[in-house]
């Protein structure tokens, strides 16, 4: 009897489920088409790593989206609620399909911040388009997101950041050209950012005749010691794309610990002057150091009001871009409908077609015709200086 | 053979720091049949407490005490830290379950793992926290030394290793030398008899918790010297000292020290002769062979049950 009560039991949770997601799904399919009255609130989402060991990025990313939203929705006419959305490195990409569920049926979220990572952006993408839900991530840099056969995000996602298709050449390129590299130890954590990152860099080093020692290690690694001890004693570079500044500074320290000169190389992933000083090193970064563009001034100074605790990143910045390319959006749909938008699908439309004359980045901003990716965009090349100052050199 | 020496070291260093976590383990379950999962946070905790009480003393670059009472300081603020938090953790979350289903103080000790990982997130945020050492007496730390062979064996690892083992072995004379020490033996063999010889079980226990987190702490600074600490890194620390302590027979202290140094030396070396990807893999595939084919680890006794 208590066997047979279990199977039904089963069979109920099943038959439930399977019309929770039926629900689910039509929710979706309503809120895409459903009409938005501009003079409502409408939502953003910032979906990103608030906490966990990622959690300094999302807390950079949410600080400028806050600032962004505060100080952009007056600029367009907008009532703009941000809605926050955690998603832990350590649940892994498929965190951001989770949250983006939530976000979904919510008629009045017309556009994701983010994912803040390439693997987020790849598990959320399809859920998210099919919303009608645009995506702009300030952060996600993986090339097949955008590019190639098995591109991993829809129609509906744009960055504004470049990829790595950009940043490995580029980096690969400077220890050649300008460090004179010819022997190159790369690092990888086995994840989807530094494996695509280290991949790209590799092609080009070997390509260019550059004798490379490829390591691997677990992103939960913390001391370094014994990879280390594998790095060649002759290599003049490590390619180190980790996503945490912290691990580049104790990579580096435990280089010099054992002797080893080469100098460390980090991605967009270690830029961060106040835990990666390690001075000689070098990092690369998808945005300048917008302290030092004048007319991002007057913004650096209304964040910092607003965050007197905290110290301007790399992280942030590209976060309030992306704000403004949605409310820039929203604002050139709410215009087209007179008021209304009619489904959140057009504020996509609008997003292919943004063209700010300046950014926050420095200079013009549009997406390239070909892909979603920023048009013209480039990585930067910073050293470190012996006060920890990050000093742009390529 | 330099490759070797300098494997052994990283081993070693590793190693000691494990010990001191799985020391932690072997205390309670020894005495409790507990196994204490949030003993990995208390580490994380105290890695903490250093780290505060260092920026307290001026930071790495401008310490207001030389740099061997800095690390005095930071190392024993941790250790009393983590001991009022362990008795916090036994009077609160354990001690109403005592009687309990096993399960109960398990869960229980799931829940304060979390409790303590996201209290501190909230409190100080999830970013990385770097001791920076390296910057301590301009590199004193990382470059002073003396060789072996053509290894150089820095100061900071000679520090930490040398700690690891003072602590050790006083907590090995006071297990085995100490009337506290000979209760907790006699309470670990057989809880009730060792109350009907008038051993006083709650004092017991709590001094087990006493010197489980005094070492974690102490774990943690040294952990921490040598890279950043973070609010989820218990974790994984709490695991790999788990690892250990299973290793050498989980109530063993010889055991735990044991089984740490091999952890230690088993990942140096398989990141140094095999792979660098597989040293995690190796830790848990070691735990589940031990688990299936010597449960009682290498210095554990079987447990024997009368049916």
């Amino acid at each position: 009897m208590k066997r047979r009560g279990g199977v039904v039991l089963a069979l109920a949770t099943i038959v439930v489920a399977a019309l929770a997601s039926t629900a689910g799904a039509g929710s979706s399919a309503v809120t895409a088409t459903q009409a938005i009255n501009c003079k409502s609130t409408v939502k953003l989402a910032l979906i990103t790593p608030l906490t966990g060991g990622g959690g300094f990025i999302g807390q950079e990313q949410l600080s400028w989206s806050k600032y962004a939203v505060k100080t952009l929705a007056k600029k367009y006419g907008l009532k703009v609620q941000l809605l926050q959305g955690d998603t832990p490195v350590e649940k892994g990409p498929g965190e951001a399909l989770v949250v983006a569920q939530k976000f979904i049926s919510d008629p009045k979220v017309l556009v994701a911040i983010g994912p803040a990572t390439s693997g987020g952006v790849a598990s959320a993408s399809g859920a998210l388009t099919a919303a009608g839900i645009a995506q702009i991530s300030p952060s996600a840099t993986r090339t097949s997101l955008t590019k190639g056969a098995n591109r991993e995000a829809t129609n509906a996602f744009f960055r504004v950041v470049p990829g790595d298709y950009i940043q490995g050449p580029t980096d690969a390129n400077y220890m050649v050209d300008k460090l004179n590299a010819k022997k190159v130890a790369i690092v990888d954590f086995q994840e989807p950012y530094s494996v695509g990152l280290a991949d790209a860099a590799e092609t080009v080093l070997k390509k260019k005749g550059v004798s490379v020692t490829r390591l691997s290690t677990s992103v939960n690694t913390t001391d370094f010691s014994s990879l280390v001890t594998r790095v060649p004693g002759d290599a003049e570079v490590v390619f180190f794309p980790t996503q945490q500044p912290a691990d580049a500074q104790t990579f580096g320290q435990q280089l010099l610990e054992q002797g080893k000169r080469a100098k460390v190389f980090g991605g967009d992933g270690s830029n961060s002057p106040d835990q990666f000083k390690l001075a000689g090193s070098y990092v690369s970064n998808f945005a300048p150091d917008i302290s030092g563009i004048a007319s991002s001034k007057a913004l650096i100074d209304g964040w910092k009001k607003d965050n007197p605790s905290a110290t301007l990143g790399s992280f942030g910045p590209p976060s309030y871009l992306a704000v403004e390319v949605a409310l820039n959006a929203i604002k050139k749909a709410c215009d087209a409908g007179k008021g209304k938008i009619a489904n959140r699908k057009l504020v996509i439309r609008n997003i292919k077609k943004i063209n700010l004359k300046t950014s926050i980045l420095g200079g013009p901003f549009r997406f390239s015709t070909k892909s979603n990716d920023p048009l013209n965009a480039k990585f930067y090349i910073f050293q470190i200086q012996s006060n920890g100052s990050y000093k742009l050199v390529g | 053979m330099d490759t070797f020496i300098q494997l052994t070291l990283n081993g070693l260093t590793l190693g000691s720091v494990y010990a001191l976590i799985a020391l932690g383990y072997s205390l309670v379950y020894g005495i409790l049949k507990l196994l204490n999962f949030a003993h990995g946070d208390v580490f994380m905790v105290g890695s903490f407490i250093g780290f505060g009480v260092l920026q307290l003393l001026g930071g790495s670059t401008d310490p207001v005490v030389p740099i061997w009472l800095l690390l005095v300081a930071i190392t024993l603020a941790a250790m009393a830290g983590c001991a009022v938090l362990g008795v916090a953790i036994e009077r609160f979350a354990y001690r109403p379950l005592r009687d309990a289903p096993r399960i109960a103080p398990l869960i229980s000790a799931l829940g304060v793992s979390f409790f303590l990982a996201y209290s501190m997130q909230l409190l100080f945020g999830a970013e990385q926290r770097d001791y920076d050492a390296f910057s301590m007496d301009d590199g004193a730390l990382f470059f002073k030394g003396f060789d072996i062979g053509n290894v150089r064996v820095p100061l900071l690892r000679i520090i930490i290793i040398v700690a690891a083992f003072v602590l050790m072995a006083l907590l090995w004379v006071l297990a085995t030398r100490t009337r506290t020490g000979k209760a907790m033996q006699a309470t670990s063999y057989d809880r009730e008899a060792a109350a009907m010889m008038g051993i006083d079980i709650d004092r017991v226990i709590v001094f087990a918790f006493v010197l489980g987190s005094a070492l974690a702490g102490a774990a943690g600074v040294l952990f921490a010297l040598r890279a950043p600490t973070f609010p989820s890194i218990g974790f994984l620390a709490g695991l790999k000292g788990f690892t250990a302590a299973v290793i050498g027979g989980i109530g063993s202290i010889p055991g735990a020290m044991a089984g740490g140094l091999i952890l230690g030396f088993a990942e140096a070396y398989t990141q140094g002769y095999i792979s660098t990807k597989w040293s995690d893999l190796l830790v848990f595939v070691i735990l589940i062979l031990f688990m299936l084919f010597r449960p009682q680890g290498l210095l554990g006794k079987a447990d024997i049950r009368k049916v």
